[in-house]
């Protein structure tokens, strides 16, 4: 009960250092891939406690609970996902309560944005909304083939299963939806080339327009969190989990500085263009590995 | 970062993070928009300083005007200012600000900056090159740790006598003011 309670407590706080860790280290990795020497690693918690000590503006109720929201949901997916041996939540839930609660936090700055009426907002949501209508089907179709293969909901079942078979990305028809997951992985964690609803130059960063002092403190804490879910998501589902922390953070942090090299030296996507894509080739494949998987089965 | 200022971090962690994270909102008037993207961009990386463009007065905490500053265009910079949160800091880049520069018997610019909004530091030149941009961020840190960058907060003590200027040059303005200024003013404001 007490290692519960304590796990419970632990893993947020666990995620949030990972989180605000590769939010820095994204800055670093880019800037050396650009020819500059980058700011320090720390940066952004240097920025999050300016923030947190800079006045601010409410918009309304809804523009603060909006926030609270979409960071509690966050919070809530973070404690449903194994990584090591630490899992809160195991026994209950799984893959469908993930899918479900992660559509909370881009939904809570939905709310809060609503609130602030500021028309850059307004098309930042609906280019938001837009972009998870083209990642969330070949995410569907993966998270089908991993659980018909599995033939299980539960999340840490699927880690223990590789534990024993290998990786799910080195088995035969799985390895189509790992490509696929890692192909829409960028769209999930909305950064380029799909930081269309986020664009600073086209319309003034979108949802996060009227952020400013400790709202955008807690957006950015958001963020991090939205970073971890969507690497340990697929560290779990495709690269077997891991026996103990040190392991699994080793393994977000390869996916991550992969996706960071497609992240730096890519120009954004436009809407469409994302849209065009992502119900192109990680459909196909994400598709052509659940009738696979299907055959394999029956 | 340097080891001997983590007292200083300790001692005083808004000051601090005030000063290494220079959220900067370009407000590029005229000229002196060719001057800011080598600063933020590879040749001399601003953001191993901690300051970088954001797109949004809302997140700023660094306003920088560069070149001459037209009627129209003191407007959307007093809105822009207005927005910013505190504490937030102020820098006039190029001549024409500081002074008018080559504008200086213009009909349409604005000669003095600092009479319109608080400005906590200038720079010099026609135009200035990139690097004195650094030159005024390391000076702007300095003026923050001696808490002589107060540029907020003499708009707000003097408030009355910024909006009286801003009135001058632009006629009635149709926002309201931004702190309480006193009834009598109020009246004499609305004769």
């Amino acid at each position: 009960m007490v290692t519960k309670v304590m796990q419970i407590i632990l893993s947020p706080i666990l995620a949030l250092v990972v989180g605000v860790f590769f939010l820095g280290l994204a800055r670093k990795i880019t800037a050396r891939i650009h020819w500059r020497y980058g700011p320090p690693v720390i940066q952004p918690v240097i920025d999050m406690i300016r923030l947190f000590y800079q006045k601010s503006v409410s918009h309304g109720f809804m523009f603060d609970l909006g926030i609270i929201l979409s960071l509690a949901g966050s919070i809530v997916v973070v404690l449903f996902l194994p990584f090591g041996q630490i899992c809160p939540l195991s026994s209950s839930g799984g893959l469908l309560v993930i899918l479900y609660t992660m559509l909370i936090a881009p939904l809570g700055l939905a709310l809060s944005g609503g609130q602030a009426a500021n028309p850059n907002i307004s098309i930042g949501i609906s280019r938001k909304l837009i972009l998870s209508l083209g990642y969330e089907v070949p995410l569907l179709f993966v998270l089908l083939t991993v659980m018909t293969h599995y033939k299980t909901i539960s999340i840490v079942q699927v880690v223990n299963a590789q534990q024993s078979t290998g990786w799910s990305l080195i088995s035969c028809p799985l390895c189509l939806s790992g490509l696929s997951y890692f192909l829409i992985l960028p769209a999930i964690l909305g950064v380029r080339p799909f930081d269309v609803s986020s664009a600073p130059q086209e319309i003034s960063s979108g949802p996060m327009v009227e952020y400013g002092g400790k709202y955008l403190a807690l957006a950015t804490i958001e963020h991090a969190f939205a970073l971890f879910i969507g690497i340990a998501l697929f560290v779990n589902l495709f690269l077997g989990g891991a026996a103990n922390i040190v392991s699994f953070f080793v393994k977000m942090l390869v996916v991550f500085v992969l996706g960071l090299f497609i992240n730096a030296v890519f120009p954004r996507f436009r809407i469409e263009q994302a849209v065009k894509y992502l119900w192109k080739w990680p459909t196909l494949l994400a598709f052509l590995g659940l009738i696979i998987t299907l055959a394999i089965r029956n | 970062m340097d080891r001997n200022q983590i007292t200083k971090w300790f001692k005083a962690p808004a000051k601090m993070a005030n000063k290494y994270s220079l959220h900067a909102i370009y407000f590029c008037t005229g000229c002196g928009i060719i001057e800011v993207p080598p600063v933020i961009t590879s040749r001399w990386d601003a953001e191993r300083f901690g300051v970088i463009p954001v797109a949004t007065p809302r997140q700023a905490n660094l306003f920088l005007i560069t070149g001459y500053v037209s009627v129209k265009t003191l407007r959307a910079i007093i809105r822009t200012y207005e927005q910013m949160y505190e504490p937030k800091y102020t820098v006039g880049f190029g001549s024409c600000p500081v002074n008018g520069g080559m504008y200086w018997d213009s009909y349409n610019t604005i000669k003095h900056l600092d009479k319109y909004i608080p400005i906590d530091g200038w720079i010099a030149g026609c135009m200035p090159r990139p690097e004195a941009i650094f030159i005024a961020v390391t000076h702007l840190w300095t003026l923050i740790d001696k808490g002589m960058a107060n540029g907020y907060i003499r708009y707000r003590e003097n408030y009355k006598s910024y909006r009286r200027n801003q009135e001058m040059a632009l006629g009635k303005l149709e926002w309201p003011p931004l702190y309480p200024i006193d009834s009598n003013f109020e009246e004499a404001r609305r004769e």
